[in-house]
């Protein structure tokens, strides 16, 4: 089993909601952050780009230059009143030219004049002041067209030199304070390049944040993904864990219903036996009752194995190719004397394009149809019941449609709504008494028509009657069924096989001897599971066929104990089944047991012979020559507008190819010589109202019929099997007259085909 | 097919094949105002070209209005472009080094000559300069029209009251 899984981080979502804010804070904190950091560096772009463009740094030279120009026009001056050289009066000038030009941009650039000021402006417009003053008295001496004496140039020499201090701290003052200035400006910087700083650490701490959170949030995802990974993984098992369940509750049902057929049919005979053992006639009413009883409870046991083999997925579709006509006939024959016993009408109303063969499993849908008119007449008062059958053009390819209308009590929504769930009764709103039946009905005729590819609807309104649609996929076929083909001919068995039977029923025993005789094994009989596991240990047998149903232990079991045998030929002998029942699970419930293969009944020269070319190759399942040939008309001659024929042309010709006819002649005599003894009992069982005994001699009856090619006398033996529990009297009566009516015209047809080659009647 | 400039460029190499093409400055009849010494290929006073305002005036005149970190507005300066004066001296170098009637002295690139519209500016608002006014001759970047060269090493390039250049 998987690890149980943890919860609380499959529900994480509500854990999770809460950090979702987390995320936006930071992501905002973020945007922030980015925001503070350009616009820092925008406004440090700004003061840079400004400084650059003012030249700042070019007035701290302008102003030292001053100084220069102040130094070199005083020395100038000093040389012009230097009696001993020539007096240079155009140098003069242009000195003179330069350091006024210079006063005039320090008077002018207030840029500059702040830089020189330093603290104290009133100083700078002082000496400014006086640099006016000494201007005005020497500009006359240098912009005049004269040349300048030297005595004038003496008596301005003094003022130019007290000036000196004044020009020093202008000077000076701009070191100071363009000092303070680069100081102030680095300071600035230095504090705008610390709040960058700080400001990208909180950038790249939130982005941590950020990626840590989103790691988080990745691994929590991952981790709720793999939760949900093993849950699923954990819902998978428990699915299987739940499907292997439901399927053994399936497979113990459907076993159960098996096996409480068997001991039912004891029940059965104790009963029979019991009425004829002279009771009173208080004591036969308290026995029919009991008999009513057991056959309700045997409805119910097919009913649950229908069901549980339609859960398991064990119920296989046989579609054949049937003859549609046919089909409804045998319909209709069951039903009437159900729709005649409530003095109801029942229409049968096949469309003129419906084909006449189709395939389809007949069984199955007789099932379906037996069940829908069954509850269309039951819960009729008055009036018809029909059905109609068409072809119906679908999306999805053709369609058969059979209808069942009614004029009964009909049906509320709410009915309708629960009619396909199981137990449920249409009669819970009807108030009439339930009539009996298990409530399965419909859900196993609608299970059925969806294996088939179809469905059933319904449509009703109470106290107007209802209309139940049963659609399936319409599959047409060309031809009539074909006789089962037959096998190659071929020289006698190269291989002569001993072979062990294990079959209880008299009549198929003969049938199996003389087939493997013919094609040239050797046999031995048994008639129950135990002498079978017996005889494999006391003999040496090539190939044991098994049938399933036997007194003692069955088929399955005696397989198990052959497999469990301690010798090791025994135990590995091939084992081959023999059942009337063709559901694959039983087919599987065979293999599982140790059985090799399978051969369903009756049992066939063609599949006899498959089945041992495939165990033993081509020879041992060859036919000797002279088979003869396949016998035709009279035999396949339908009597007195039945569909049946009498005599199965294509079965007598398969077993002639085994027997000599007289040895299959004498096996038809026998069972035509037994059977008024079967029309006796079934007689006393319908007298009874014995419908589960009238039931087992029926099977028994169609069984042998079957094996010998008697058609008409195994479809009637059928219908009486199938309708033992819900026709009517008289109609089982009818069909038990029909029986022995066979039973002579059966004779002739056999005389007329050469079977029965001396008169022997009875 | 080479053009003037580049028999300038290549003149030490092919000087032969240029000499016909480059013109002889003629010499300087007023007052020299302007000095260019040095790697100068068409002197006309001994190893170096010398022009008076005259020659100034009469070379192909440029003039631009732009703000300057010395007038609180923007004024206009015209005069010829320094590669012009270069030119005519036959100037061929790598570096030029400015000095001014001051004794200041700025060295610049031989580039920048060619790749601005850098003049020798001799009027300023259309009236020539005095030396009290940064005259006679001054030295300008087209400061307005190409901003990259608005920081201190183009401001302190631009040499007011220049005298002479040096190529080097």
């Amino acid at each position: 089993m998987a690890a149980p899984v943890d919860r609380s981080s499959l529900t994480g979502g509500d854990t999770a909601r809460p950090r979702f804010p987390w995320l936006v804070l930071i992501a905002a904190l973020l945007c922030v952050s980015l925001l503070g950091v350009v616009l820092l560096e925008g406004r440090q772009l700004l003061r840079l780009t400004t400084s650059l463009r003012n030249g700042s740094e070019q007035r701290v030279v302008q102003v030292h230059r001053q100084q220069i120009e102040y130094l070199q026009l005083r020395e100038q001056w000093q040389r012009a009143l230097d009696d001993s050289l020539p007096l240079d009066a155009r140098m003069l000038t242009l000195r003179y030219d330069i350091w006024v030009g210079r006063m005039t941009m320090l008077r002018e650039d207030s840029a500059l004049r702040q830089l020189v000021s330093g603290d104290d402006a009133t100083a700078v417009a002082e000496t400014l002041r006086r640099i006016d003053a000494f201007v005005a008295r020497a500009d006359p001496l240098f912009t005049g067209r004269r040349t300048p004496s030297r005595a004038e140039l003496s008596a301005l020499h003094g003022e130019l030199v007290a000036l000196e201090e004044a020009m020093n701290d202008l000077a000076l003052n701009a070191a100071h304070r363009s000092s303070n200035e680069l100081t102030q400006r680095h300071l600035t910087l230095r504090q705008y390049t610390q709040l960058t700083i700080a400001l990208t650490a909180f950038l790249s701490l939130l982005v941590l944040v950020f990626a840590a959170l989103a790691l988080r949030q990745m691994r929590q995802l991952d981790q709720r993904r793999q939760a949900l990974e093993s849950l699923a993984e954990e819902l998978r098992l428990a699915r299987a864990d739940a499907d292997a369940a439901n399927q053994a509750k399936s497979a113990f049902l459907a076993n159960m219903s098996h096996e409480i057929r068997t001991p039912f049919q004891g029940l059965l005979g104790m009963l029979s036996v019991l009425r004829e053992s002279g009771l009173t006639a208080r004591q036969i009413d308290l026995l029919r009752t009991a008999t009513e009883s057991a056959d309700h409870l045997l409805a119910i046991v097919n009913d649950l194995l229908d069901i549980s083999q339609l859960e398991a997925g064990r119920l296989t579709l046989m579609p054949v190719t049937v003859e549609l006509r046919t089909l409804l006939q045998e319909v209709e024959a069951l039903m009437r004397p159900q729709a005649a016993a409530k003095q109801l009408a029942l229409h049968l109303d096949a469309d003129p394009s419906v084909p006449e063969h189709v395939v389809l499993d007949p069984t199955r849908v007789k099932q379906i149809l037996f069940n829908l008119l069954s509850n269309a007449i039951k819960y009729s008062e008055r009036g018809t019941v029909v059905l109609d059958i068409r072809p119906r053009h679908a999306d999805l390819g053709d369609e058969l449609e059979f209808v069942v209308t009614d004029t009964g009590v009909g049906m509320g929504e709410a009915t309708i709504e629960r009619l396909f769930q199981r137990f449920s009764r249409a009669d819970e709103d009807a108030g009439a008494a339930p009539p009996p039946g298990t409530g399965l009905g419909l859900e196993i005729s609608r299970n059925l028509a969806r294996l088939m590819g179809g469905d059933i609807e319904v449509t009703s309104r109470r106290g107007e009657g209802s209309r139940f649609t049963f659609r399936m996929p319409l599959q047409r076929a060309e031809k009539p069924p074909a006789p089962p083909p037959m096998p190659p001919g071929a020289g006698p068995a190269a291989q002569p096989l001993h072979v062990l039977v294990a079959e209880d029923h008299a009549t198929n025993r003969q049938v199996l001897a003389a087939l493997l005789e013919s094609m040239g094994h050797r046999t031995h009989f048994v008639a129950d599971g135990d002498e079978a596991v017996a005889a494999v240990r006391a003999q040496r047998f090539d190939l044991v066929l098994m049938d399933l149903h036997m007194p003692g232990s069955d088929g399955i079991a005696a397989t198990r104990a052959i497999r469990a045998l301690p010798e090791r030929r025994a135990a590995t002998v091939p084992i081959v089944a023999l059942t009337a029942d063709a559901y694959a699970d039983t087919r599987e419930r065979c293999l599982v047991a140790g059985m090799n293969d399978f051969l369903t009944k009756p049992v066939r020269r063609d599949n006899l012979g498959a089945v041992l070319r495939q165990l033993f190759g081509a020879a041992s399942g060859a036919a000797p020559a002279g088979g003869g040939e396949p016998l035709r008309s009279p035999l396949g001659e339908p009597a007195e507008g039945r569909t049946a024929p009498l005599i199965d042309a294509a079965t007598v010709a398969s077993a002639l190819q085994v027997l000599s006819t007289e040895r299959f002649g004498s096996l038809v005599r026998e069972f035509l010589d037994q059977a008024p003894a079967t029309v006796a009992r079934l007689r006393a069982a319908v007298r009874d109202a014995q419908p589960l005994e009238l039931r087992v001699h029926a099977h028994a009856a169609r069984g042998a019929a079957l094996n010998l090619g008697l058609t008409a006398l195994a479809s009637t033996a059928e219908g009486l099997q199938n309708g033992a529990t819900h026709l009517p009297a008289h109609e089982i009566a009818r069909l038990v007259q029909r029986f022995e009516d066979l039973l002579p015209l059966t004779r002739t047809a056999a005389q007329q085909a050469g079977l029965l080659p001396e008169m022997a009647p009875p | 097919m080479p053009t003037r400039r580049d028999c300038l460029r290549f003149g030490l190499a092919l000087g032969p094949a240029c000499a016909g093409v480059a013109h002889a400055l003629e010499p300087a009849t007023g007052p020299v105002v302007l000095t260019v010494s040095g790697r100068v290929m068409t002197p006309n006073d001994g190893q170096q070209a010398n022009f008076d305002m005259a020659m100034i005036e009469r070379m192909p005149q440029v003039s631009f209005v732009t703000r300057t970190p010395w007038y609180g507005q923007p004024r206009r300066f015209t005069g010829p472009l320094l590669r012009e004066v270069l030119r005519r001296a036959g100037a061929q170098g790598a570096t030029l080094r400015l000095r001014a009637l001051n004794d200041y002295r700025v060295d610049m690139p031989f580039e920048d000559a060619q790749r601005y519209e850098l003049i020798v500016a001799r009027l300023l608002d259309g009236a020539p300069m005095p030396v009290r006014d940064k005259g006679p001759l001054f030295a300008v970047y087209p400061f307005d029209s190409q901003p990259e060269l608005r920081n201190a090493v183009y401001y302190s390039r631009s040499a007011w009251q220049l005298r002479s250049i040096e190529v080097r």
